[in-house]
């Protein structure tokens, strides 16, 4: 359990913390689907499980053998299961962000130093590679920045910042960033980063999608 | 080898040589408000600043009269409330100069005195974020809806302004300039106060540059009440004013308009323009947090100006306190404006040393022709700098002797 008290459910930790939550939360289900979903609430009880009553779910899906990356409002509600069910379709971990690094977060974002940002109308997949696909539009992004980039860790940890420039190498680096990781220990825990410099070689991050600005509208 | 050693200098004979080359210690009897004065204020004044802030502290909307002669040290009264007033934008306006587009002017003087952009930028942003623009969609994307903060803006600002046309356009050239990039850059010179074409004011969806009365009023009210520090406006030459609004009856005129509508209710175009700016100035009571100085020459002056405003509204008396009155030099400040004035010139030509080794001494005057200048100048400081001017041009250009020039002075005495 990290300071704070910012995890609400942990499956793998044995987590839960019973109540209705509000704040800037970020749930993410299991490998290997990892959708990661983004809310502004969510309710934990025992006799009715955990639902998150509106959140923005993000990952990839493949539809007719082609694996595309979506984002998708929706209500989402999981079962608890005594012994925390640890199956591809549940619920890892729900994390409450602190407040103080919203506000970080928030004062990045109103930032002038980027002004030619791109911004995406549709939710895209940037990156993307495990043992069955590879999707890299990487290069084809070389020098751009592109808004409202969210990435996954290889070590189950989520990255969500305000925009992304792709350098001269073809790597990610990441501004205005709030990371969710686990450390050697497995505990969750959250931190700010404004500047993220990512190797994809390194295979630390597995997958980026790029919000579309229509699909967060809807 | 020539070795040298020195043994002895004449530190009064270098500082008439450095006079010599044509240096005045004394040269400006105008204070301005575009011009920085360096000296502070003297010691029988040094409480007016206590009482001033006092003042302000006490009240949010106050208008302050200070009253002086011609010279008495009103303008140089500012710069000094302006180094002492750290956590106020104090700003200024003659009414010499300026009493027509007076809003928009006081806008252009307070966006300077503010730092510009820099500042401005922060309290649109700040505006903005209370006007629900960092609402954060499922728990953390920022997907301003401007026309939402732009209704959430008018909702929460339109009881508090008469001119809904000028609100709407204000609040728009703010949103824009936090929440449209494709804007930012018009919507910035626009706040700025740059004037501005039709076809940039359209792209803006906005009617009317700053010039506008009723928009640099609005953007004014905005900007002062959400300020992070107070505000002081100090209103030089206040009865300007009213001497305008008397107007000049001496003046000849081709076209006389009394022949045509009566003698009683005909004004000048400069009288009405003056009668406008009063009506202007009274409006700023409605900036909450706003206080005003006005100078004045004399309590006739603001009696005069007391009866106008009891005309129009008696209720705009009660914010006018009780006039502070700026008194002539007594004959100690003449004595420490003088020590203070030659040692500010001393350090701009690097010849501190005179003062560690004569510390109470008058060079190259004396006490008696100080005493003498305080005498005939009656304690007026511009008239007591005139005299400093004038001695000094004696001392570097004349061709006189020194002893000569300052033994004329003292036996006038």
């Amino acid at each position: 359990m990290t300071e704070n008290h910012i995890v609400l459910f942990d499956a793998i930790k044995k987590i839960k913390q019973i109540g209705e939550f509000s704040g800037s939360i970020i749930s993410k289900t299991f490998d290997p689907q990892n959708y990661v979903i983004f809310s502004d609430s969510i309710n934990i009880s025992d006799d009715e499980g955990i639902i998150i009553s509106e959140g923005l779910q993000v990952g990839f899906e493949e539809i007719f053998n082609e694996v595309i990356a979506f984002s998708r409002k929706n209500q989402y509600s999981w079962k608890i299961l005594e012994e925390f069910g640890l199956d591809e379709q549940s619920l890892e971990y729900s994390i409450l962000i602190p407040e103080e690094i919203m506000q970080l977060y928030d004062e990045g974002q109103f930032s002038d130093a980027f002004p030619f940002t791109i911004n995406m109308l549709h939710t895209a997949g940037l990156y993307l590679k495990n043992y069955r696909t590879k999707i890299d539009h990487l290069n084809f992004f070389k020098g751009e920045i592109l808004k409202n980039p969210v990435g996954l860790l290889a070590n189950g940890g989520v990255c969500v910042a305000d925009r992304v420039a792709i350098d001269h190498r073809a790597d990610p680096v990441f501004y205005d960033t709030i990371l969710i990781g686990r450390n050697k220990d497995d505990e969750l825990d959250a931190s700010y980063e404004p500047l993220l410099n990512v190797k994809i070689d390194d295979k630390i991050i597995t997958s980026i999608v790029i919000l579309g600005i229509e699909n967060l509208k809807e | 080898m020539n070795l040298a050693i020195l043994l002895y200098e004449n530190r009064k004979a270098k500082l008439l040589n450095i006079l010599k080359i044509g240096i005045n210690p004394f040269k400006k009897f105008v204070s301005t408000g575009e011009i920085e004065e360096e000296l502070g204020l003297v010691q029988s004044r040094e409480n007016l600043l206590n009482v001033i802030m006092n003042t302000f502290d006490k009240d949010e909307n106050i208008i302050l009269p200070i009253i002086g002669g011609v010279g008495i040290g009103k303008t140089h009264l500012y710069w000094s409330l302006k180094k002492r007033l750290h956590f106020y934008n104090t700003f200024y306006i003659s009414l010499e100069n300026v009493y027509r587009k007076f809003y928009y002017n006081m806008y252009s003087e307070y966006i300077e005195e503010m730092g510009g952009g820099e500042v401005l930028r922060s309290i649109t942003n700040k505006l903005c974020s209370e006007w629900g623009a960092t609402e954060r969609k499922f728990g953390f994307f920022h997907i301003a809806d401007i026309d939402k903060v732009r209704k959430s803006a008018f909702e929460t600002l339109k009881s508090n302004f008469d001119n809904k046309i000028a609100l709407n356009d204000v609040i728009n050239a703010i949103t824009s300039h936090q929440l449209d990039p494709f804007k930012r850059v018009e919507a910035e010179r626009w706040l700025l106060g740059e004037l501005m074409d039709i076809r940039d004011l359209s792209h803006l969806n906005i009617l009317y540059d700053l010039k506008r009365k009723s928009y640099a009023f609005t953007m004014l009210k905005i900007i002062i009440e959400n300020s992070e520090l107070r505000s002081v406006l100090f209103i030089d030459d206040f009865e300007k004013i009213v001497s305008i609004m008397k107007g000049d009856k001496k003046s000849e005129e081709i076209f006389d308009p009394s022949w045509l509508y009566g003698e009683e209710h005909i004004q000048s175009p400069e009288s009405r323009s003056a009668q406008k700016a009063l009506d202007k100035i009274l409006d700023l009571q409605k900036i909450r947090g706003l206080r005003i100085i006005i100078t004045l020459k004399s309590i006739d002056a603001l009696e005069e100006i007391k009866t106008i405003i009891r005309e129009k509204n008696n209720q705009l008396l009660a914010t006018m306190k009780e006039p502070i009155i700026l008194s002539n030099f007594l004959e100690n400040d003449i004595f420490q404006f003088y020590k203070e004035n030659m040692k500010t010139f001393l350090k701009n030509n690097n010849y501190l040393e005179f003062f560690e080794e004569f510390p109470d001494s008058y060079f190259p005057l004396s006490e008696k022709i100080l005493k003498y200048i305080h005498t005939c100048s009656q304690g007026n400081p511009r008239e007591i700098i005139k005299f400093f001017i004038k001695i000094f041009n004696e001392i570097i250009f004349s061709n006189n002797n020194f002893d000569n020039i300052l033994t004329y002075y003292e036996n006038q005495c």
